[in-house]
């Protein structure tokens, strides 16, 4: 027993623990800021996965071919949206189901990732680190915080500029009304599928630049089994964090310990079973969900399409 | 009219059935006809622009599925899990439920198949029974921790099936590591370190030869079940019930219709025959399918394949027949692909594309269809 | 009031073009020709009355003017110039306003929120809550703005509908049924500031009601529909309500249904009720009926709470006996709703229990109050009636199959005959038993759920609004057979917003406010005056 909570502490005490924590946070707050806009809307959109992956895929091709990075961030993002284009289109414009689209969009990305890159072959490299005096100097979350590469401080703007987004525009409110009550929101004048493709597309520039973040930010190569079900995981840190923007960065933070502490363990030369600790996050996000998910209030139009005049 | 018009959950545009007039049917033809093609033209078009030509691909992906010597069989065998999967799926969807964690429980499913089938070993057909019935609760079971996560603490199935599947699958290659769980004795597996044992001869699922093309029995069990399936669902008080739920849960409430009590056992059954599909894949071997025995990622995306029939089905048990076997020769003939030059996944991008192609013509016609239904409705009342 | 100026003749004022003229105006939906070739005008500091039943397309017209609906032919002029309006927000810029009675509030925003909902420029807080402050003060319509709307009474909600609507200072506001959720003395209330708004700012306004004596006190001119056309219009003044009711209904029929179709009540009539026209109901031994005798459905000290953890229902206890018709009167929201939920299975008591024939039955349990014997005719049939997406025969018996089926296999015939037999009892409008639910009109939706819930042989029989959105035929339809369930001995407990409907059919009436009974009176001792108190929770 006091092995294990040495090897706790040591974990906890780790500097490497809190700089992939922040690596793996920043990843799923870029993806779930995002997603947690289109889900006010009105969509729980499971193509989040696919839209990181495309993001990804995108942004190494971009890099490849002009050896950018600003520029591998816009191929990131377009690619991304060129996603969220045939989710928002088919499930607000067609009426198809969300799910129905966002599933098989997964697994279309996923094959022509796959195909693309035997058939591209993109390579790409790790992005500067920029350490920022002093603030770096806090102890644990310093370097966690304020030492990683570039791509990782984007996150300082797309926090606020979300929160800005939703609780400060007309746009923001119109989006929030049309996840509640798409009747109103109609009578009201508001196109509501609009607000609600709009709000997928917002989905699919974060998530663009999160994509991006992984390949240039953390991993510095694409596979194209980069992204392996993180997507789900942003998406049950909304839930978690019960639909509110505060919430849902908790959620990824909660849910990043857990995939940090899975390589920290390793890391750190303790012996645990490779496949149990691989699952961990999945489970944390399970049972973090049974605990909370009945809890919270969900935009009472999530998941509901909107034809006008049915209700 | 509308100033007191009622509230109600929209029915799916899932909800938006076959033509019943002639007329209609002309334009579900002609819309599903331009769907596809304009699906395999944007897949063709991929390949030239990567440098490839279409024709020799699609030479090859009929050569791998049908025409070769023992293809057809072949495919016959990829389509019977598919199509065992895609059964199970509909349960699921009739009831309202979103299950997208087929992968996982027909992984966890086959697990099942080993374990037990090891467990309890036995001589010939009788074991076999056990094995697919093993795998049937295997994968029951791993749906059935979705079904207590949503009807005891409200977790969105939709999510926990999908995170269900990850960690499903690392638990069975935990297990594939264990001596005690599925690892095979050194004997049995060489240099491998995750693999089980093989199954025994009179263990396996028969494969009686027909015109040089070996036909698997688990082709025949799952269009039996598709059968079965059918006829349950449009037939008796059962299905009756369970449709009733996934249409107008509320109603169903009222009517006797326990959400949780119907719906946790279309969850698990359809969990259940995901897992019957894994078992029918290890007893039923073939190459696509590994040796008769379990190896890490044995699954091979044919749980995803499977839910993407019966969305494309659309819950139609008989439907999905066809739509498996289509599935599977794109399955069957990627593998003969790889000769043209082009690199085999184009087969995943051809089937994604076909599934969102056939999104369309359904999502069009409900839309036509509601508006109608709609003005006549509002204005009659 | 500037009625007395005008020319009785035309009812416009000289030489002004008219604020809205429908030119022509027809619009079909499908085989339906919802507005045939109407031609109405809309003068500025005129109330427009516009009557009809439901259906008679007076909605539909307002929609064209909302921007909601285009129409097919004909023009529309604002101010003498002809409009194309494609959306509410295009109409908005025209300075037309609508004051909606549902769906147009988003619980979950503030009131500040939903009254920015649907301009358009930047979003600024302060100066939305500065404009709402101005019209309180203007009007007397104080509201918090920062409250949220979900926790607001009907009352209050209206107040926020109204304030929404007359921020974007509207030289056009139509009222849709503006006093269907409030009580007598909050419609009075809201007349009263309707009459400042026209006559204080020169706006044309439109009062659209299917309830007669609302049309005939708070307007100036007045038109009638039926079936698409305008068939009469006349001046306030020079109206009286026996020639509107013919204008309306077209036709003769039974008072019953004429008065809950028309809604001729008012507050002013209170005093001398007994001298009003009302046939006396058939069940002449209904208040004698619960004498003594224990009753069939027995509701017992019931709490619950709403979706916001409010009480939705407290400490409600009710008692209803075989053959009498009880009344639950109340304005919506009420806990009516909850009341009807409960016994449709689909809620759970915080405490307080449901007993039929002195049983227990288990509150929340699915299918437990269908199986002891309590049928229900839901407020709201898409909700828990039926299933839109199943066939009429099916849903003929969602509740039980059991007739039907034989060892867990529906036989198709015996469903086929059923279903035949039940379409041809309730006079269903169907293209067969085959045809989708989603197919009927919603008065034929509405027989198949009454035709279902009669034929489990119930014992106790809600009906929650079970007249509403439905025309005078099946309004009279819906009334006899409700009346011949408790002359079969059905005990039937009638939940409506329409007083009406309820002093028509109900030997008991009951009111419901804040989710408690309030009041209880036979139906020879009611007193008009005491029943609009009692509603309003001001007795």
């Amino acid at each position: 027993m006091g092995a294990f909570f040495d090897a706790i502490i040591d974990i906890i005490s780790s500097d490497s623990t809190y700089i992939n924590g922040a690596l793996f946070a920043a990843f799923l707050i870029f993806a779930a800021s995002g997603e947690w806009v289109a889900e006010r809307a009105g969509t729980l959109n499971i193509s989040v996965e696919g839209m990181l992956l495309a993001g990804a895929f995108a942004s190494a091709v971009g890099y490849d071919v002009t050896e950018s990075m600003p520029v591998a961030l816009l191929a990131g993002i377009v690619g991304s949206l060129v996603v969220a284009a045939v989710q928002a289109e088919m499930s607000h414009r067609l009426s198809a189901d969300q799910f129905v689209v966002g599933l098989t969009l997964n697994i279309l990305v996923f094959g022509l990732a796959g195909f693309l890159d035997n058939e591209l072959e993109p390579t790409t490299k790790h992005a500067g680190r920029w350490v920022i005096p002093v603030l770096s100097d806090i102890p644990l979350v310093g370097d966690a915080l304020f030492a990683q590469r570039w791509p990782f401080y984007l996150l300082f703007a797309v926090i606020p500029l979300t929160w800005w987004v939703v609780y400060r525009t007309r746009w923001g409110l119109e989006v929030r009304s049309v996840g509640e009550n798409p009747q109103s929101a109609d009578v009201s004048g508001i196109d509501v599928n609009r607000r609600r493709r709009q709000s997928i597309y917002y989905a699919g520039f974060t998530s663009g630049i999160g994509g991006w973040f992984l390949i240039f930010g953390v991993i510095g190569l694409f596979e194209d089994s980069v992204v392996g079900g993180r997507g789900f995981i942003a998406i049950a840190a909304v839930i978690f964090g019960g639909w509110t923007l505060r919430g849902t960065i908790a959620g990824c933070a909660v849910f990043a310990g857990a995939l940090s502490f899975r390589l920290s363990v390793q890391g750190l030369g303790y012996e645990v079973n490779s496949e149990l600790l691989q699952s961990l996050p999945f489970v944390v996000t399970l049972v973090g969900m049974a605990l909370f998910a009945h809890r919270v209030r969900a935009p009472a139009a999530l998941a509901r399409p909107f034809v006008r005049g049915l209700k | 009219m509308t100033a007191t018009a009622p509230t109600t959950p929209t029915p799916t545009p899932a909800a938006a059935r076959a033509p019943r007039q002639g007329g209609r049917a002309g334009e579900w033809f002609l819309l599903y006809g331009l769907s596809t093609l304009g699906a395999l033209v944007l897949s063709a078009l991929l390949v030239e622009a990567t440098g490839g030509d279409w024709r020799p691909v699609v030479n090859a992906l009929l050569d791998g599925s049908l025409r070769k010597p023992g293809r057809w069989g072949e495919t016959l065998g990829t389509a019977a899990p598919l199509l065992i999967v895609a059964v199970g799926t509909i349960i699921s969807g009739k009831a309202g439920l979103i299950n997208i964690g087929q992968e996982g429980q027909l992984f966890v499913g086959a697990a099942f198949a080993t374990y037990f089938g090891f467990l309890i070993g036995g001589p010939g057909p009788l074991n076999v029974v056990l094995i697919l019935i093993f795998g049937a609760i295997g994968g029951g079971l791993w749906a059935g921790v979705a079904a207590l996560l949503k009807f005891w603490r409200n977790v969105p199935e939709v999510l926990s099936t999908l995170l269900l599947v990850t960690v499903g699958g690392q638990l069975v290659a935990y297990g594939l590591s264990q001596p005690w769980l599925l690892l095979a004795p050194l004997a049995d597996r060489g240099n491998r370190n995750q693999v089980s044992t093989q199954l025994a001869e009179d263990n396996r699922l028969p494969r009686p030869e027909i015109f040089g093309n070996e036909v698997p029995l688990a082709a025949v069990i799952a269009v039996a079940l598709a059968i079965i399936v059918s006829l349950v669902l449009a037939r008796t008080v059962w299905g009756f019930r369970l449709r009733m739920l996934g249409r107008n849960p509320r109603a169903a409430q009222r009517s006797g219709v326990g959400q949780t009590r119907y719906g946790a056992a279309a969850l698990m059954l359809s969990g259940a025959f995901a897992g019957l599909a894994g078992a029918a894949m290890l007893a039923g071997g073939g190459f696509s399918f590994g040796n008769y025995q379990l190896v890490p990622g044995f699954a091979t995306n044919i749980g995803w394949t499977g839910l993407l029939v019966a969305l494309v089905a659309r819950e139609k048990a008989l439907v999905a027949i066809p739509v498996a076997f289509i599935f599977a020769g794109l399955r069957t003939g990627s593998s003969f692909v790889g000769a043209t030059g082009v690199e085999g996944r184009i087969t995943d991008v051809i089937q994604g594309f076909l599934v969102l192609a056939l999104l369309i013509p359904p999502a069009v016609m409900f839309l036509r269809d509601r508006r109608r239904a709609r003005a006549a409705a509002t204005e009659r009342v | 009031m500037e009625s007395g100026s005008t020319d009785p003749a035309g009812a416009v004022p000289a030489g002004a073009a008219p604020a809205v003229a429908f030119r022509n105006i027809t619009k079909r939906f499908g085989a339906v020709t919802a507005c045939d070739r109407v031609d109405l005008e809309l003068h500025r500091g005129r109330i427009h009355g516009i009557l009809g039943e439901n259906g008679a397309g007076k909605s539909t017209l307002m929609k064209m003017l909302i921007g909601l609906v285009l129409p097919d032919e004909g023009s529309i002029r604002i101010d003498g110039e002809s409009r194309a309006i494609h959306s509410p927000l295009a109409a908005a810029n025209l300075g037309i306003g609508m004051v909606h009675q549902h769906f147009s509030l988003v619980d979950a925003l503030t009131v500040w929120e939903n009254v920015a909902l649907g301009e358009a420029g930047r979003l600024d807080p302060g100066a939305i809550r500065n404009r709402i402050g101005e019209i309180a003060e203007q009007y007397g319509l104080v509201i918090d703005p920062d409250a949220r709307v979900g926790e607001l009474t009907a009352g209050l909600r209206q107040r926020v509908e109204i304030i929404k609507c007359l921020r974007r200072d509207p030289n056009i506001v139509i009222f849709d049924e503006p006093t269907s959720v409030l009580t007598p003395e909050e419609s009075v209330q809201l007349f009263a500031s309707l009459r400042q708004v026209v006559a204080d700012e020169g706006r044309a306004v439109v009062l659209v009601s299917h309830k007669l004596d609302e049309v005939l006190h708070a307007t100036d001119d007045i038109s009638i529909m039926r079936q698409g056309q305008v068939v009469d219009r006349l001046l306030a003044a020079e109206a009286d309500a026996p020639t509107l009711a013919r204008g309306m209904v077209g036709r003769e029929v039974s008072l019953r249904s004429e008065r809950a179709a028309l809604g001729v009540l008012s507050v002013d009539e209170a005093n001398g009720f007994d001298d009003t026209p009302i046939a006396p109901t058939t069940g002449s031994t209904a208040t004698s009926a619960s004498d003594g005798r224990r009753p069939v459905l027995s509701i017992t000290n019931a709490s619950l709470r709403g979706s916001g953890g409010t009480p939705a229902l407290q400490d409600l206890s009710l008692d209803l006996h075989a053959g009498e018709i009880v009344g639950v009167a109340g304005v919506e929201g009420n806990g009516q709703r909850e009341l009807g939920d409960l016994l449709s299975s689909l809620l759970s008591l915080d405490s307080g229990s449901v007993s039929i024939d002195g049983t227990r039955v288990p509150d929340g349990r699915s299918g437990a109050m269908a199986r002891a014997g309590i049928g229900v005719i839901p407020e709201d049939r898409h909700d828990s009636g039926i299933v839109l997406d199943m066939t009429l025969a099916e849903n003929l018996v969602l509740v039980d199959q059991s007739a039907v089926a034989q060892r867990g296999v529906l036989d198709r015939r015996s469903l086929d005959r059923f279903a035949r037999a039940m379409i041809d009892e309730f006079a269903i409008q169907c293209a067969g038993p085959d045809a989708p639910m989603w197919s009927l009109s919603g008065g034929n939706q509405q027989r198949v759920v009454l035709a279902r819930e009669l034929a489990q042989n119930p014992k106790v029989l809600i009906a929650a609004q079970p007249t509403r959105g439905l025309d005078v035929g099946a309004i009279e339809y819906m009334g006899e057979r409700l009346e011949a369930a408790a002359e079969a001995g059905v005990a039937v407990l009638l939940i409506s917003s329409e007083l009406e409907e309820i002093l028509d059919l109900s030997h008991r009436i009951v009111v419901m406010h804040s989710g408690r009974i309030v009041g209880e009176m036979t139906r020879s001792e009611v007193d008009l005056e005491q029943l609009g108190l009692l509603m309003g929770g001001a007795a």
